[in-house]
């Protein structure tokens, strides 16, 4: 092949015909209509992508809603129709306190929380004449799954028909980042459904499974709302034993079960079991150490731990089992369930390691306890 | 149909007798609970107690 005579004017079609100008043309005008119309364009592939999301968020929504009334309706023996009341919790919204001045937020949302909470089981209550714990729990459990996937669609819809209106590209972006990671959580509400209806335990119970064994054979008293505590003993030490009251659907309040304890035992040592999120590339249902409290939520709970924890200076250790977002809010896994064993084991070793005999430790098994006793 | 939406979970409940220390599993059945009594062990007569609940998914 010859490359000596190349005519790069040739190669890129510009001559002094008229198919070479058409063929310069058909080079410039794509350059000219991306200069000018290129944000356009990204934004209506991002917003095309976003919204098959958001279809998809309606659906989980309405499926949700769909199965709560179902469950109400054919299982639970309703007063009255219960759909028009369903629908108008679902539309419920929380004001959280002001932050301007943080001093004093902590028992302002504390109180918030527990007030919605409250709210909520007394109008679930109301739809029945007559409902178990248990169920209640369940029930109270599958709104707050289908409240969520309601604000999900809502507020991701929004900012996606102000980018739409707007013609906003940037304003797409944030949403665009944030689309996955909302996307995972609700796959996982979704998911969530049925084995809640059905009372099985989630991943997150594993902390509550390995404290429930050990309070097996000594007798139970209550700690604080839907929270129950056992002493037991082990190689010379006691143990004060704290979980949610199975096997109903709750996390309890561990903060306030410990508060309330604290005084009375003043225990020694302070160590926590529950399920922590893993990170990617980190093994499902592997088991990590570590120190602090171990305990999600929005913040209050551990607050108090944290600071009755400090005033009377009892260091806390933390031992935690890893699984994803979906793992920890849907039936548990089998690799999660067979961990309980090693837990246990470790959690002997914990204290054998920190504490002496004659000394008293605190185990507190945090996370939702649904279809786990003790 | 996504290949992850096609994945069935099965839920199992594991049978331990207290006694005999003999394990089982079956298909989990309504009103079943982690650490509760279901009845007696048809080898030795011992408490049947439920000690794990979990789920295997199908593809």
């Amino acid at each position: 092949m010859d490359f000596t005579s190349f005519d790069l004017g040739e190669f890129f079609g510009i001559g002094d015909d008229f198919l070479s100008e058409m063929m310069m043309l058909i080079w410039i005008l794509p350059i000219i209509i991306f200069v000018f119309y290129g944000q356009r364009i990204q934004l209506i592939i991002s917003s095309n992508e976003i919204k098959k999301d958001i279809d998809k968020l309606e659906k989980f929504k309405n499926d949700s809603r769909q199965k709560l009334i179902h469950y109400i309706k054919n299982t639970l023996n309703p007063k009255d129709d219960p759909v028009k009341k369903i629908d108008s919790f679902l539309e419920y919204f929380t004001i959280m306190p002001v932050d301007l001045d943080p001093n004093g937020i902590i028992p302002k949302i504390n109180h918030l929380v527990h007030s919605r909470e409250d709210f909520t089981r007394l109008q679930v209550k109301s739809l029945f004449n007559e409902i178990s714990d248990f169920e209640l729990t369940k029930v109270h459990n599958l709104l707050e799954i289908a409240t969520s996937l309601q604000l999900f669609h809502k507020i991701t819809r929004h900012l996606y028909l102000t980018a739409k209106k707007q013609k906003n590209f940037p304003l797409i972006l944030p949403l665009q980042m944030m689309i996955p990671f909302i996307m995972e959580e609700a796959n996982a509400l979704k998911d969530a459904v049925e084995s809640m209806k059905n009372g099985q335990p989630m991943g997150d119970g594993i902390g509550p499974m390995v404290v429930g064994e050990m309070m097996l054979a000594v007798s139970k008293q209550n700690a604080a709302f839907e929270t129950v505590w056992a002493k037991s003993e082990y190689e010379g030490r006691e143990l004060l034993l704290v979980k949610a009251e199975g096997p109903n659907a709750t996390v309890g309040r561990p903060g306030e079960a410990i508060e309330n304890i604290i005084p009375q035992k003043k225990p020694d040592l302070i160590i926590m079991i529950d399920a922590a999120l893993k990170l990617e590339g980190e093994n499902s249902a592997s088991i990590a150490k570590g120190f602090g409290a171990a305990i999600g939520g929005i913040g209050t709970e551990r607050f108090k731990i944290e600071e009755v924890a400090t005033k009377n200076n009892i260091p806390i250790l933390a031992i935690v089992v890893k699984q994803t977002i979906k793992e920890a809010i849907t039936l548990m896994s089998e690799d999660i369930a067979k961990q309980a064993k090693s837990v246990k084991t470790q959690i002997h070793e914990m204290i054998e390691e920190n504490s002496k005999s004659g000394q008293t430790v605190m185990i507190v098994g945090v996370g939702n306890t649904l279809g786990i006793s003790q | 149909m996504s290949k992850s939406e096609r994945k069935i979970t099965n839920c199992y409940t594991c049978l331990e007798c207290k006694l005999c220390k003999n394990i089982s599993k079956r298909k989990f059945e309504s009103g079943d609970c982690v650490f509760q009594n279901t009845g007696k062990c048809s080898e030795c007569d011992g408490d049947l107690i439920v000690t794990m609940i979990f789920g295997e998914i199908i593809e």
